[in-house]
């Protein structure tokens, strides 16, 4: 298999992986089977799914330090978007599936409790990084600055894990998995940055 | 957008409930049958369905019923059996109907002990055949900010500490759940400390709403719900229902309840349903109904204020929430 083609099937893959959530999702809504609660079922489902492609996105970065192969920069875009719709979904899904377009409860909610400000504070510290993600955009940027920019994406996944762990009642398995990950992964950047600069 | 729905089966493939349990009864009959045949002499275990028999026996009859949730309309059976907090069986709402089957729940017996002149450890049957049991429909309201109206069938708390004669000593009562981490993998985590115990003030404990429940819709207990024997405690969250009761001691110093314990900020050793005082993490101001949608406020003491609240007469339930 030559070069253009893995990489092209790698940023197959990634479409599938990110988009079949989304299947699955319509296909229990459809027949019933998202349980008593379907909304519930339907934000959380869509918070999840957000949150693991965004820590996905940050490891595309150290996947291609550590494997030299081109194809996780390809599709680095590609991901990110994805996160970045999964979690608006999530954020809708909330809006509407759980508080019932109720505006005054969201805003009461967006200020006064602090898993929904940092959930909201994510998102919207994504939205730049949405729009300054084509290529048109990036270029007129400059890579130096749009290099700074897309840090943000730590901060962002930082404060979605944080969204998670707050909203947790008793079970921290995953909160803890998600916080280990993005750790590692921090850890790792700051590192490699630290070796770059010398 | 698609709305909500279950896939109907149609009537003709519903098994009737006669022929279900005569094939029941035929294949356990062919199996006692096959097992004295093959094993002479081995012990037929004497308390299989000891209580569960008698108990569908007596639901069964018409029980008196009494509504108790204002004539609202009790929550459909599948959203009460498929919607849970049960963290013996895992922390996710459909953990508990998924993995109901590893709660064993016959034999089953009840310990009754502390400040009690009547102590002792007691099979359920011989408990249930002392205590008239009624249906009673409440509202039940979880600190989760949901709520449901369940359609309860079992028997005030105070007939059966009655019975047991209280000593002067008694201030608290002491509930304490099955402890099995064998079977039931909720307990093999350390979500909480287990066993899961509960605790009521005496005079919540004999307050007459204060139901040991039994049966729901008309059913012995589903395992998900706290079969065989669980707390209903209708005015408060409901963690503070304790579910598969196995102890029931009466003491004069409190020890912390399972959730207190966990975490005294959030969960209150009162935990009174109060839509003035919000969780810290989230309002209490409004509930969801499980099969609506939109929100309801939430009511005092879950709409039995009337009825409770001189309990706490003269208390800042800001403080003691």
């Amino acid at each position: 298999m030559d070069q253009r083609t893995a990489i092209n099937l790698f940023r197959l893959l990634v479409l599938v992986g990110c988009s079949a959530p989304a299947f699955w999702l319509g296909w229990q809504w459809f027949y019933g089977d998202l349980g008593a609660v379907p909304g519930e079922a339907v934000v959380h489902f869509t918070g999840k799914t957000g949150l693991i492609l965004l820590l996905l996105t940050i490891t595309f970065s150290p996947a291609f330090r550590f494997t030299g192969w081109v194809g996780f920069m390809a599709a680095r875009r590609q991901i990110g978007l994805w996160a970045f719709f999964w979690l608006v979904a999530h954020m809708l899904a909330w809006m509407g599936l759980d508080q019932y377009w109720d505006w005054p409860w969201i805003r009461r909610e967006m200020v006064e409790l602090p898993y929904i400000r940092y959930g909201v504070a994510a998102l919207l510290l994504l939205v730049p990084l949405a729009i300054t993600s084509f290529a048109r955009v990036r270029q007129a940027m400059g890579w130096t600055a749009w290099h700074w920019l897309h840090r943000l994406i730590y901060v962002a996944a930082a404060l979605g894990v944080t969204h998670l762990w707050i909203l947790t009642r008793a079970d921290y398995l995953l909160p803890t998995l998600f916080a280990a990950v993005l750790a590692a992964l921090t850890l790792f950047r700051l590192i490699d940055a630290a070796i770059h600069r010398q | 957008m698609t709305r909500y729905r279950y896939s109907p089966i149609p009537e003709s493939q519903v098994t009737p409930r006669e022929l279900f349990e005569s094939r029941r009864r035929f294949l356990n009959t062919g199996l006692a049958l096959g097992a004295a045949a093959i094993a002479p002499g081995l012990l037929w275990p004497r308390s299989s369905h000891a209580w569960q028999g008698p108990l569908e026996a007596r639901i069964d009859a018409q029980l008196p019923s009494h509504d108790l949730a204002g004539g609202e309309a009790p929550t459909s059976l599948r959203d009460i059996t498929t919607y849970n907090n049960f963290y013996e069986l895992g922390t996710g709402k459909r953990d508990p109907e998924i993995y109901g089957h590893q709660l064993v729940t016959d034999p089953w017996s009840l310990t009754i002990d502390g400040e009690v002149d009547k102590a002792g450890t007691f099979a359920l049957e011989d408990i249930l055949k002392h205590q008239d049991l009624e249906e009673r429909i409440y509202r039940l309201r979880c600190v989760e900010a949901w709520s449901k109206v369940v359609p309860w069938i079992g028997f005030p708390l105070a007939n059966l500490l009655k019975r047991h004669e209280p000593t002067s000593r008694a201030r608290y009562v002491v509930f304490e759940s099955i402890h099995d981490p064998d079977n039931l993998r909720g307990q093999r985590r350390s979500v909480l400390d287990w066993p899961y115990r509960e605790v009521l003030r005496i005079d919540e404990a004999v307050h007459p709403l204060t139901l040991l429940a039994v049966g729901l819709y008309g059913e012995i207990l589903p395992n998900q719900s706290g079969a065989p024997i669980r707390l209903v405690v209708p005015w408060k969250y409901g963690f503070k229902s304790i579910k598969s009761i196995v102890r029931i001691s009466l003491v004069e110093e409190r020890p912390p309840s399972s959730w207190e314990e966990r975490n005294p900020e959030e969960y209150g050793f009162y935990a009174n349903v109060n839509p003035a005082v919000d969780h810290p993490r989230w309002s209490q101001a409004r509930e969801r109904r499980i099969g609506e949608s939109g929100r309801r406020e939430t009511l005092m003491f879950n709409g039995y204020a009337d009825e409770v609240a001189h309990l706490y007469a003269g208390m800042d339930l800001q403080r003691h929430y």
